[in-house]
C-alpha cells in the first residue's frame, strides 16, 4: 500500500490549492477525487468576497469577517496571501490573472446579455473590468451557428441600462456572428471544439482574420471593446491571446460559457501541472470509499476499485469534497444533512427549515450555511467536547459552515484560503509556531 | 413507499443502464474523451451514453425484445466509442458512460450475424493457437504489404495496424514441456506458496517472455507458479459486441479458477486488460453474478498490484540492481479501470538508477482491437499522436506499459521497444545478481 503524508480528498480549487502548496513545499502528496470538479462548472474567476455595499473584494472579506459564524472570521487574514500565491503560480503556468483584493469589484457582461460583479478575473477576461468611456462601443462577436453565445441577443441585452444596474456601461452595443471556415454544417458545436480549434495555428489565423474583418465592420473605427465566446485556445491560450489581441482593431475579452468551463479547464490544467510537476500525485476518477481511523488519527484512505480497495497509508488528510454540490454533504431522506466519509458533526438547519415558502427567496436559504464547525486550524470540531473531533484531518473549500456563497460570492475566495491554510498547517514553518508535527515535518526538514 | 425512499433507492441502483439518471449534462466526459478529441464521427460520450440512453430505456427498463437500430441507439455513432473508460473516471456525478456505451454497442449488433472482422478479431484462442502453429509462415503473411493489402480491402484490418507477432511456441506448451505445474499434480503448494496464473492470450500466444519474467519475478519472491487450464478471457469478444460467446469463455475460466480461489490462492495476470475483464466485466457487461464469478473476481491481481502489495508488506525482494537509463510509461486505460494507482511507477521507483517517467497522456489510440479497423486506425493514430511525440522525443530505447495492445501500438508507432514492467523488473533483478 503506497504511503503519503497528506491524502488532499478533491479536486476543487480548495483541494487544488492545499496539494499544489503541499507539493511545492516538498510533502509527499497524493490528490484523490471522485471525478472533475468545480473548476469545470465556473468562470475560471477568483470570486473573493462581494457582500452587498463592498466596492473591492478586501472590504468584503472585511464585512464576512465580522460575521462571527463566517470562516472569514478566522480565515480572513489568509486570503490575501493565498491568493496572491496561487495568482503568482498561475501566471508561471502561462495564465496570469488580473485584480487584487484592492481591485474595485465592477459589472462585466455575461454570455446571456446580463452582467456580474468580479475583480479578479484571468487575464483574458480583464479588459471588461475597465470604466467605460463615454465614446466606447462594444462590439460582442462569436462564431455564428455556436449555441451557447448569440451576439445579437447578448448585444440586444446589454444596449438596455437596466441590465448594468447603475454601473457605468458602454453607450453602443453590436452583435456579429462571423462564419468561420468549415462550421456552417455544424449543429453541435461546442466550446471545447472551438477551443482546440483555435489552438491549432493555421485555423486561427484564418478564423482571426475574418473576426477581425467584422469588427472592423460593425464598429466603423469608433474606440471599444469586443466581447468574445471563452473559447481562445486550451493548451496553446497563452499564444492564441497574445494573437487574438494583436490582431482585433478593439481590446478583446473573454466572456465565460456554460459548462464545459474552458477558463475553468486552463485553470484545473495549470494547477494540475504545478502539483504533478513538484512531485505530486492525482488520482481522479476515484471514489472514496472509507477512510480508516484509529485512536483519533487517520492512519489511511480506502478507494473503491475493482474488487479490493485502493488503499493508500497517510499522517494527514484535507477533506476538500465540498458542499451540497459538490457530494461533501449528502442530504438524507430522513432530512439529515451527513458528511459521509468521516461522520463529522455537520450544522445545518432542522427538516422543517429546508422548504420554503418562496421559491429563491432574495433572503437566501438557511441550507446554504450549512456545514462543517472548525476549530482555526481547520480541524473538524466535536460540539460535545468542542475541540478537534480529530487530529490529522482538516476541512477546506465548500464545505465549511457559515458561508453563503452564492450571495457573498466567497465561494474561491474560501476555498483558496482554507486549501493554503490547511498546506501551511501542515507544513513546518520556520515564520510562525509549527502546528504539523507530525513525522511529516520531521521528513521534510531532513 | 414514500420519496424518501425512492430517492434512497434510486441512489443505491448500481445498475449501469439507470446510472444516466444522475447525468447533470455538465459535459465533464466531452472534455477528457480522446476520440471526441479527435473525430467529428463520434458524438462524444454524453450525447452517445446518458442523453441517448433515453431512447433505449422504458419505465426505468431497457426495452427489450428485437433490437431494431432505433430502439438500441439513435444512431450508429457509438461504435465509434473505443471504450478506454476515461468519461466513466472523470464524471462527478458517478455515470457509467462507458459502460453504458459499451452496451449499447452491443446491442446495436444483437440478433445481427456479426462482421467477420469482428467475429474474428473476438476469436484469439483461434487466431493465436492457429499462427503459432504456422508461425513462420503466418508471421510473413503478416508482414507483407500486398497481403496486408488484400486483408484490408476484404476483411477490413488496416494494413499499417500492429500486429503483433506470434511466438514459435506457446508459453503453455512450453510450460507443459518443462512439467511446469497445472493443477494435476496430488500435492500443490499452498495459497501462501504458490499462485495461479492467468497468461491470457498474448503471453501465451505472442510474448511468452513475458509469462516466463512473470513467473521468475514472482518465484524470486517466494511463489510458485500454477497455470492451469484457461481460455481467452473473453474481452476482446465484448469489445466486439458478441456477449454470448463471451459469457461461454467467462464461464469456462471461472469454473476452473474459483475452485482455487476458494482454496485461497490468487489469480495473477500479466495483461492488465484480462485482469479487469476478472474483476469487473464479468459482472458488469456480462452481468454474470453467480459465486463462482464473485470469487474470482476478489482473488484476481494485476501483477504489479500483486508485487507493490508484498513491498508494502516488507516481503518484496529489493535486490535490483543498476538499470542506468530513461523508460517513457504509459499507464493504458485498462489500468485506470482497476482503480489502484500506477503500481508499475512504485515499482521502478525501488530500480536504482531507472528514470521511469509517466508519459502523462490520455490514450494510445488501439483500445483493444478498435486501432486495427480499417475506418478506425486514422482516429486511434490521431489519439495516441501526442503520446508518440513524447515517447520519441525521451531519446529513450526502451519504454514500458502495462497492456500488451497498447505496447504493440506504441512500438510500431515510435520504433522504441515497449515491454511489459515486469519485464524491467526481471531485468533489475538479474543486473543485481550480476553485481554480486
Amino acid at each position: 500500500m503506497p504511503h503519503a503524508d497528506v491524502v488532499v480528498i478533491g479536486a476543487g480549487l480548495a483541494g487544488l490549492t492545499a496539494a499544489a502548496r503541499l507539493a511545492e513545499a516538498g510533502a509527499a502528496v497524493t490528490l484523490v477525487a471522485k471525478g472533475h470538479a468545480s473548476t469545470h462548472w465556473g468562470a475560471g474567476g477568483i470570486d473573493v468576497a462581494q457582500p452587498d455595499g463592498a466596492r473591492t473584494p478586501a472590504e468584503g472579506v472585511a464585512r464576512l469577517a465580522a460575521l462571527d459564524a463566517h470562516p472569514y472570521a478566522f480565515l480572513g487574514g489568509d486570503v490575501e496571501p493565498a491568493v496572491a500565491w496561487l495568482t503568482k503560480h498561475l501566471a508561471a503556468s502561462g495564465l496570469p490573472y488580473v485584480g487584487t483584493l484592492e481591485t474595485p469589484i465592477r459589472r462585466v457582461p455575461t454570455a446571456i446579455g446580463g452582467t456580474r460583479r468580479v475583480a479578479i478575473v484571468p487575464d483574458a477576461q480583464s479588459a471588461a473590468l475597465a470604466p467605460w468611456e463615454p465614446d466606447e462601443i462594444l462590439v460582442v462577436a462569436g462564431p455564428a451557428g455556436y449555441k451557447d453565445f448569440w451576439p445579437a441577443a447578448i448585444a440586444d441585452s446589454l444596449a438596455r441600462e437596466s441590465v448594468w444596474q447603475g454601473a457605468d456601461r458602454p453607450t453602443r452595443v453590436v452583435g456579429v456572428a462571423v462564419e468561420l471556415a468549415g462550421l456552417a454544417s455544424r449543429n453541435n458545436l461546442n466550446a471545447l471544439e472551438l477551443a482546440r480549434r483555435f489552438d491549432d495555428p493555421a485555423l486561427r489565423a484564418d478564423d482571426l482574420d475574418r473576426i477581425a474583418r467584422a469588427v472592423a465592420r460593425v464598429s466603423g473605427g469608433r474606440r471599444g471593446r469586443v466581447a468574445l465566446p471563452a473559447v481562445f485556445g486550451l493548451d496553446g491560450h497563452a499564444e492564441t491571446w497574445a494573437e487574438t489581441r494583436a490582431r482585433l482593431p478593439l481590446r478583446p475579452f473573454e466572456v465565460p460559457l456554460v459548462p464545459p468551463s474552458i477558463p475553468g479547464i486552463r485553470l484545473w490544467r495549470a494547477l494540475r501541472g504545478r502539483i504533478r510537476a513538484a512531485g505530486g500525485r492525482i488520482e481522479v476518477g476515484e471514489m472514496v470509499a472509507r477512510i480508516e481511523v484509529e485512536h483519533g488519527r487517520v492512519i489511511a484512505v480506502e478507494m473503491e476499485a475493482a474488487t479490493r480497495s485502493h488503499r493508500i497509508r497517510t499522517d494527514a488528510v484535507v477533506l476538500a469534497t465540498g458542499g451540497i454540490a459538490g457530494g461533501g454533504l449528502v442530504a438524507t431522506g430522513e432530512g439529515e444533512l451527513v458528511e459521509p466519509l468521516l461522520g463529522l458533526t455537520v450544522d445545518a438547519p432542522a427538516f422543517d427549515d429546508w422548504l420554503l415558502r418562496e421559491a429563491l427567496d432574495p433572503a437566501g436559504h438557511p441550507l446554504e450555511a450549512a456545514g462543517v464547525r472548525t476549530d482555526h486550524g481547520l480541524h473538524p470540531l466535536d460540539p460535545a467536547t468542542g475541540r478537534a473531533a480529530l487530529a490529522n484531518v482538516l476541512v477546506a473549500g465548500a464545505m465549511l459552515a457559515g458561508q453563503r456563497a452564492l450571495r457573498e460570492r466567497c465561494g474561491d475566495g474560501v476555498a483558496i484560503a482554507s486549501g493554503w491554510r490547511a498546506a501551511q498547517e501542515l507544513l513546518p514553518d520556520t515564520t510562525r509556531t509549527p502546528v504539523g508535527q507530525g513525522p511529516l515535518a520531521t521528513r521534510i526538514e531532513s | 413507499m414514500t420519496i424518501a425512499d425512492i430517492i434512497r433507492e434510486a441512489a443505491l441502483d448500481p445498475h449501469v443502464s439507470s446510472s444516466a439518471d444522475e447525468c447533470l449534462k455538465c459535459n465533464v466526459c466531452n472534455t477528457v474523451c480522446p476520440v471526441l478529441r479527435v473525430t467529428d464521427l463520434f458524438a462524444g460520450p454524453k450525447y452517445e451514453g446518458p442523453q441517448a440512453q433515453r431512447f433505449r430505456m422504458a419505465g426505468g427498463q431497457q426495452i427489450q425484445g428485437p433490437a431494431s437500430t432505433h430502439v438500441a441507439s439513435p444512431d450508429h455513432s457509438v461504435d465509434y466509442c473505443s471504450g478506454c473508460g476515461w468519461c466513466t473516471t472523470a464524471c462527478p456525478a458517478g455515470v457509467k458512460i462507458a459502460e453504458m456505451n459499451n452496451q449499447a454497442r452491443g446491442r446495436l449488433r444483437e440478433g445481427k450475424r456479426p462482421k467477420l472482422r469482428d467475429w474474428g478479431l473476438g476469436q484469439t484462442d483461434l487466431t493465436g493457437s492457429l499462427g503459432v502453429a504456422f508461425s513462420p509462415l503466418a508471421n510473413f503473411v503478416m508482414a507483407n504489404g500486398p497481403i496486408r493489402a488484400l486483408i484490408e480491402a476484404t476483411i477490413g484490418i488496416h494494413r499499417k495496424a500492429p500486429v503483433p507477432k506470434w511466438a514459435k511456441r506457446s508459453f503453455r506448451s512450453t510450460w507443459k514441456r518443462r512439467g511446469g505445474e497445472t493443477g494435476a499434480s496430488a500435492s500443490l503448494p499452498g495459497p501462501d506458496k504458490a499462485i495461479v496464473f492467468f497468461h491470457g492470450c498474448a503471453a501465451n500466444y505472442y510474448e511468452p517472455h513475458v509469462a516466463e519474467a512473470a513467473v521468475a519475478v514472482l518465484k524470486r519472491n517466494g511463489f510458485e507458479t500454477i497455470v492451469p487450464e484457461q481460455v481467452c478471457c473473453g474481452l476482446p469478444l465484448i469489445s466486439n459486441g458478441l456477449y454470448d460467446e463471451a459469457r461461454e469463455r467467462a464461464c469456462t475460466n471461472t469454473k476452473v479458477l474459483a475452485g482455487y480461489a476458494r482454496a485461497g490462492y490468487r489469480i495473477i495476470g500479466t495483461s492488465t486488460s484480462c485482469t479487469h475483464t476478472f474483476k469487473a466485466e464479468y459482472e458488469e457487461m456480462l452481468d454474470l453474478h453467480d459465486d463462482d464469478t464473485k470469487v474470482v473476481a476478489g482473488a484476481t491481481w494485476d501483477i504489479c498490484e500483486f508485487l507493490l502489495d508484498l513491498h508494502d508488506q516488507g516481503r518484496l525482494d529489493t535486490g535490483f540492481g543498476r538499470l542506468d537509463e530513461d523508460l517513457p510509461y504509459h499507464a493504458p486505460c485498462q489500468l485506470r479501470s482497476h482503480g489502484i494507482g500506477l503500481p508499475a511507477l512504485d515499482l521502478f521507483a525501488l530500480v536504482p538508477g531507472l528514470r521511469a517517467t509517466d508519459m502523462d497522456h490520455d490514450c494510445c489510440g488501439i483500445a483493444g482491437t478498435y486501432g486495427l479497423k480499417r475506418e478506425k486506425y486514422d482516429i486511434a493514430m490521431k489519439v495516441g499522436a501526442p503520446l508518440f511525440e513524447k515517447v520519441k522525443a525521451s531519446g529513450a530505447t526502451t519504454a514500458a506499459c502495462d497492456s500488451e495492445t497498447c505496447r504493440w501500438q506504441i512500438e510500431v508507432a515510435t520504433g522504441v521497444r515497449t515491454r511489459h514492467p515486469v519485464e524491467i523488473l526481471f531485468d533489475a533483478y538479474a543486473a543485481g545478481d550480476a553485481a554480486r
